[in-house]
């Protein structure tokens, strides 16, 4: 086939060795490529019951066979591992060219597995690898900590990094590359625990050629024509932040730590109050004719603070934590960068602790540092504390699962997560897709391997509808997610298609080589959530992990009850041919073609 | 259309709001596809870019919110009494 290497590269810095392994056509046929392969590298190398902070837990970046095709967005890295907030599968996606230098090296995909001795900076630099001493980055700040390893190494090395949380195993913290995060999950605490500071990549070589050349070009350029339209105006000209007022103004965002939907701030901190007040520049990520990324620079007597800003950061250390000055979420989503964090965990984490002070729950720490809903100071002193490590903060690192857990106090009832991971800006009582989506997502609750919200926001079904039908609707976003993700293609992208499946499938098989029909992608993406699924199925998954937080489903105004979300779900497992537990039965493990291709014995014999 | 037609309230919201700089405004109009053409004429800066003048309906990345429910039905009838929204369609992200 065309357009990969057909090759990985393993490493151990456990040992400081490095070899590399073959990756059949099959693999690239079935999974595509990204997050499908970054998934199947962690499914074949991670061990039955992984301490997700422990060395035997990999850490795989993979490319695509889109990358460096020139096809528009098509530049983003996926990270998998074993997430430290979830004990299931973490998998991020990074709009970056690390992405780019990587398929350069003449490797799909790295898997990293081991402990260094001592801190460290692993540099790739096409086949030779070298681990090169990191303790004196300690401290450094992603941004800071890539521009001391260029400075070293050359500016034609791409870096992604840990900040200080990913140093200190904050189970949320976030890997960094050219200013862009592989945010959820916590891949950054994975990358802390193996004493990897940085990852330095390099690649000289030749770019494996693609089956249609002028086809390709062709495509590309129509696919870059129409990511210019109407079906992206709202990102290129204003950006994600635009969903807040009107989240507000529908009941459905996320305030107070999930205690209402409206909140009446939300001018203050709208997008288009941002736009007017604040907003300074726009970019575009690695290979990218959308230029989405608004910056935003705050206008108080402070220092001044410039930070891209998107809407999930916005909601998290806004509304969610009832702080309604824009100059304090600005200051918020630049420390959360600043040490490695992903913001919505770190804002629901925050949202909680100040619900239990409301509810007169006693934290850690000095009650007057303790944050109060509304207050900015507390906010910006409390993410200090988490990236730190430091007294209240030591408890919100561990997330807002296990921080309730070991408060106790009843404090569950308001930790707002599935599976460990918080919930992204959506009040799924009224989003009845978003709702079963969050419920049954492989990595806990996330909008973006979901997008079922897309459902809801439109006039696909009568909210009355049978919960088969939002089931099906569920599955089919899902499965539509994870094409993107393994194509690496921005979700920006999906209505620049009028065909979805088809026009990928097509552009897929001028890049590979490989036959590839509508209907086979589409399977390609139901294959790859169920690898995710059967990751989750070996590390501990049971059908109780398929919920949603109690305060989502006490039915109130109109609002989802328990009872109806067990109907979606059970709906959800019967479109996806699973038994009543949830569980994959091995006819539609054949069915998938996926039987051979993740035989436990295959998996163990390569991993010794 | 004809005079008489009730005079419907809209919020906007995203680029409609910035390009009128209006956060609410009040047109003529029975039904959503009437609301759109009124909006584009009582409001240039919206031709174009969120209403197509070839057609007088909204662009394809845009969507109406009629008392709570989401449709692009030129046909659907609206009236003095009704809620209705302008907004962007919706699409995550990466990470």
């Amino acid at each position: 086939m065309n357009a990969v290497h057909g090759r990985y590269l393993h490493i151990d810095l456990s040992s400081g060795t490095a070899r590399a392994c073959p990756l059949t056509e099959d693999v690239f046929a079935r999974l595509i490529g990204g997050i499908g392969l970054a998934s199947y590298l962690l499914y074949r190398f991670c061990p039955l019951g992984a301490d997700p902070l422990g060395p035997e837990n990999p850490l795989v970046f993979a490319s695509s066979p889109f990358i460096g095709t020139g096809i528009t967005t098509a530049s983003k890295i996926a990270v998998a591992a074993k997430s430290p907030q979830t004990g299931m599968i973490g998998d991020s996606l990074s709009s970056s060219y690390l992405a780019l230098a990587l398929k350069r090296t003449g490797y799909d995909a790295l898997v990293i597995t081991g402990q260094a001795p001592g801190w460290t900076v692993l540099a790739v630099d096409d086949s030779e690898i070298r681990l090169l001493p990191g303790s004196d980055l300690l401290g450094l700040d992603p941004a800071a900590t890539a521009g001391a390893v260029r400075a070293e190494l050359g500016s034609g090395f791409r870096v992604a990094a840990i900040g200080v949380a990913g140093e200190r195993g904050v189970r949320y913290a976030s890997i960094s590359n050219d200013g862009r995060l592989a945010g959820r999950t916590g891949t950054g605490a994975v990358m802390g625990s193996k004493r990897l500071k940085a990852l330095a990549v390099r690649g000289t070589q030749r770019l494996p050629a693609v089956a249609d050349p002028r086809g390709v070009v062709r495509a590309a350029r129509e696919l870059a024509a129409r990511s210019l339209g109407p079906g992206t105006a709202k990102y290129r000209e204003l950006g994600t932040a635009a969903n807040l007022a009107f989240f507000s103004r529908l009941g459905v965002l996320p305030t107070r730590n999930f205690q209402a939907g409206t909140f009446e701030a939300a001018e203050a901190i709208s997008g288009e109050r941002l736009f007017l007040e604040h907003r300074t520049d726009k970019h575009g990520c690695a290979a990218c004719t959308i230029g989405c990324e608004h910056h935003y620079r705050t206008r108080d007597s402070g220092e001044a603070v410039e930070v891209r800003l998107e809407y999930e950061s916005l909601f998290a250390l806004g509304s969610l934590c009832g702080v309604s000055d824009p100059n304090a979420v600005l200051r918020a989503a630049a420390l959360c960068d600043r040490y490695g964090m992903d913001a919505i965990s770190t804002g629901s984490t925050i949202a909680w602790a100040m619900e239990c002070v409301e509810r007169g729950v006693r934290l850690p720490g000095r009650p007057e540092e303790w944050p109060r809903f509304g207050d900015a100071e507390g906010l910006l002193r409390t993410i200090e504390a988490i990236g730190e490590r430091r007294g209240l903060g030591d408890l919100l690192a561990e997330g807002s699962r296990r921080a309730a857990e070991i408060t106790g106090q009843g404090s569950e009832a308001w930790a707002m997560h599935v599976k460990g991971l918080e919930l992204p800006g959506y009040d799924p009582r009224k989003l009845k897709a978003m709702a079963l989506g969050f419920a049954v997502s492989t990595r806990g609750a996330c909008h973006n391997r979901s997008s079922a919200y897309e459902v809801d926001f439109s006039d696909q079904l009568d909210p009355h509808a049978e919960a088969l039908a939002w089931a099906r609707a569920a599955a089919r976003s899902e499965d539509r997610a994870a094409v993107l993700d393994s194509l690496t293609v921005c979700k920006f992208l999906r209505h620049c298609f009028s065909d979805f499946f088809a026009e990928a499938a097509d552009l897929f098989e001028r890049v590979t080589g490989l036959p590839m029909s509508a209907d086979e992608l589409r399977l390609a993406g139901e294959r790859i959530n169920t690898v995710k699924k059967l990751f989750n199925i070996r590390q501990g998954w049971t059908r109780a992990d398929d919920t949603l937080p109690s305060r989502l489903l006490s039915g109130e105004a109109g609002g989802l009850t328990a009872a109806e979300l067990d109907r979606l779900i059970q709906a959800y497992y019967r479109v996806r041919g699973w038994d009543e537990q949830g569980q994959v039965p091995p006819e539609r493990l054949r069915d998938l073609g996926l039987a051979d291709l993740l035989a436990d014995g295959r998996m163990m014999r390569e991993y010794a | 259309m004809s005079t008489g037609t009730a005079t419907v309230r809209v919020e906007l919201f995203g680029i409609p709001q910035l390009l009128t700089g209006r956060r609410q405004v009040e047109v003529p109009g029975r039904t959503l596809r009437e609301v759109a053409g009124a909006l584009a004429q009582e409001f240039p800066a919206l031709a174009g870019s969120v209403v197509d003048p070839a057609t007088g309906w909204i662009n394809g990345g845009y969507l109406f919110v009629v008392d709570g429910r989401f449709t692009r039905d030129p046909s659907c009838p609206v009236g003095p009494e009704s809620s209705v929204l302008l907004v962007s369609a919706q699409a995550g992200g990466a990470s």
